[in-house]
């Protein structure tokens, strides 16, 4: 049940010299959510992040956390957050183990779930070795264990599968996954790819030159990237004769010669010899899905040649 | 407080820099009483006015003798101390846990004092063992009571160090960058180190040279009664020293964006 409101963001703007990095960001998320926030680098990913942790002053807005607001308030509510912000910030002379054991301390928490994270980080082989020699997926997966010490009820997470390898992406996400079934945390996670969000996140906010332009759940994002039959032709206005003759209601006439057809997905040859038996000439049609990347650039005003 | 102290614990027991600032304070005093040995066996003279230790007794002043040598060690120390938590980024780790940024400058200031105290007490200790062995612990001239005496100069010279720590603490924090810091740290110590030495010709400027700490260091003889009797003076700018620093440092450090 997603009631409980974890973080409530309004109007938050954080201005530096004449440019606003954050312009008036509201947001909500709610206990199970996993949230994702997709903009292109120096959209104000980071630094609404960092807002929210109290790494950095909010200019104009307010912050809400577990309910609690004010200074003392917001720092009661950070308590049961934890955080791995853009690269993972480890002790590089001190192993898995000890890295643990000092977030443990800084968190006043009991350092007895070490072993549990460092086997679920898949760490546990780690010993002596020290935090500099790991490898970028390893230091990603301490990090993560270094903010679940804590036992967080909230987990933020910046770029997180950011100059992973395909192998550690997928891990990364499978982390994520189990973090939210098995733990029950609520996770912020941000990216500059709607693609790889996509995968993981159940709500979605967009960032563009510190707005939030949209805001939008799974299912929305699902609706408005859906998959549909792209239909070309230079005769549009019998193709619609033919398709509601063939009672498909859920099209859209996109342009002069272009129709995108929304229901009857498997039904591609059968709409096709229909449209031939009725003497049009049809110069392509085929299943299509809009691409993500397509739809981020077209909300965000760029190309997608770019 | 107590939670981040222990998390510094557990760092510190790792650090090899503070191996290293441990093996300057051990070594440093053998080495200078084997080096006023030999000089000794050459024909030197030993003048407590110049040489400031030349006996175990006189080896409380071990700090004085080494004052420009700790600062440079602690002054390194403190910088990377601090810049390392702004650049590895482990500084996110506690804050954003809550942890008030008071309690965290704090913990910092206390555990650079903790450091200070235990190389200051290692090289106080050695460098009197040392000038035991060789030249016999002998006295200070005109000290009638040694052990009230010893206290009171180890007290004012420890907070004298501890001073300018505080300001290496405050600049660590400042600059939020250990190369940074230490070219500021180190400026500073040069600066209020050597400067003084110029206007302390002129009547005027030479009240103002005592409001920093290492004038008393570096232009006071700590066996002279007469600079004895201005050990309350030492202690007063010491501790004002440490409280504007701090306070300076706790409120920048409060408005610093952490990236």
């Amino acid at each position: 049940m997603m009631s409980e409101t974890i973080l409530k963001a309004v109007n938050v703007s954080k201005i530096y010299g004449k440019s606003k990095a954050l312009d008036k960001v509201s947001l909500e998320i709610k206990r199970g959510m996993i949230y994702g926030l997709i903009g292109e680098n120096g959209a104000g990913k980071s630094t609404f992040m960092r807002t929210v942790m109290g790494l950095i002053t909010v200019d104009e807005g307010n912050i809400e956390l577990f309910g609690e607001t004010g200074i003392k308030g917001l720092q009661k509510g950070r308590r049961r957050m934890g955080q791995s912000i853009e690269t993972p910030a480890l002790y590089p002379d001190l192993t898995a183990r000890e890295n643990l054991r000092v977030q443990a301390a800084n968190g006043g928490v009991s350092d007895r779930e070490i072993d549990d994270l460092l086997q679920l980080m898949n760490l546990g082989h780690t010993g002596k070795k020290k935090a500099k020699n790991f490898s970028l997926g390893m230091r990603q997966r301490l990090a993560i264990a270094s903010t679940l010490i804590t036992n967080p009820e909230f987990l933020i997470l910046d770029e997180p599968t950011n100059g992973l390898d395909p192998s550690g992406i997928v891990e990364m996400r499978e982390i994520i996954h189990r973090l939210v079934t098995e733990r029950g945390i609520t996770v912020l996670l941000s990216s500059h790819l709607l693609d790889e969000l996509s995968q993981v996140a159940t709500h979605y906010a967009i960032l563009h030159d510190g707005q939030l332009i949209r805001e939008l759940s799974k299912e929305e994002l699902a609706r408005e990237t859906r998959q549909y039959i792209e239909l070309e032709t230079t005769e549009v206005q019998k193709a619609v004769a033919v398709l509601d003759e063939l009672g498909i209601k859920d099209y859209e006439v996109i342009s002069g010669s272009k129709i995108h057809i929304y229901e009857s997905l498997d039904d591609v040859s059968s709409i096709n010899r229909s449209l031939v038996l009725a003497n049009l000439k049809v110069s392509r049609i085929g299943t299509t899905r809009q691409k993500l990347e397509d739809y981020f650039l077209q909300l965000t005003g760029g190309t997608s040649d770019a | 407080m107590l939670n981040l102290l222990t998390a510094e614990r557990i760092k510190l027991s790792r650090s090899k820099k503070l191996m290293v600032v441990l093996g300057i304070f051990i070594l440093l005093p053998i080495f200078q009483a084997i080096n006023t040995k030999l000089n000794v066996e050459n024909g030197k003279e030993l003048n407590q006015v110049v040489d400031t230790v030349i006996n175990g007794a006189t080896g409380i002043m071990m700090i004085d003798k080494n004052a420009l040598t700790i600062f440079l060690v602690l002054c390194s120390f403190v910088s990377f101390f601090i810049g390392e938590e702004f650049q590895n980024g482990t500084i996110r780790n506690a804050l954003s846990l809550g942890r008030s940024r008071t309690h965290y400058y704090l913990t910092k200031f206390v555990i650079a004092g903790l450091v200070t105290l235990v190389g200051t007490i290692i090289m106080t200790a050695l460098g009197m063992v040392s000038f035991s062995i060789i030249f016999g612990f002998g006295e200070v001239a005109d000290i009638n009571h040694y052990y009230l005496y010893s206290l009171k100069t180890f007290g004012t010279l420890y907070l004298l160090i501890l001073a300018n720590v505080s300001v290496y603490v405050m600049i660590g924090f400042l600059t939020k960058n250990s190369g940074v810091a230490l070219i500021w740290s180190f400026l500073y110590t040069i600066a209020t180190g050597f400067l003084p030495d110029i206007f302390r010709h002129t009547k005027h400027f030479q009240q103002v040279t005592d409001w920093f700490t290492e004038t008393f260091l570096f232009y006071y003889n700590f066996a002279t009664p007469a600079h004895i009797a201005k050990f309350p003076d030492m202690v007063m700018v010491s501790l004002i020293t440490i409280v504007l620093s701090s306070t300076l440092g706790i409120i920048s450090f409060k408005r610093t964006d952490i990236k």
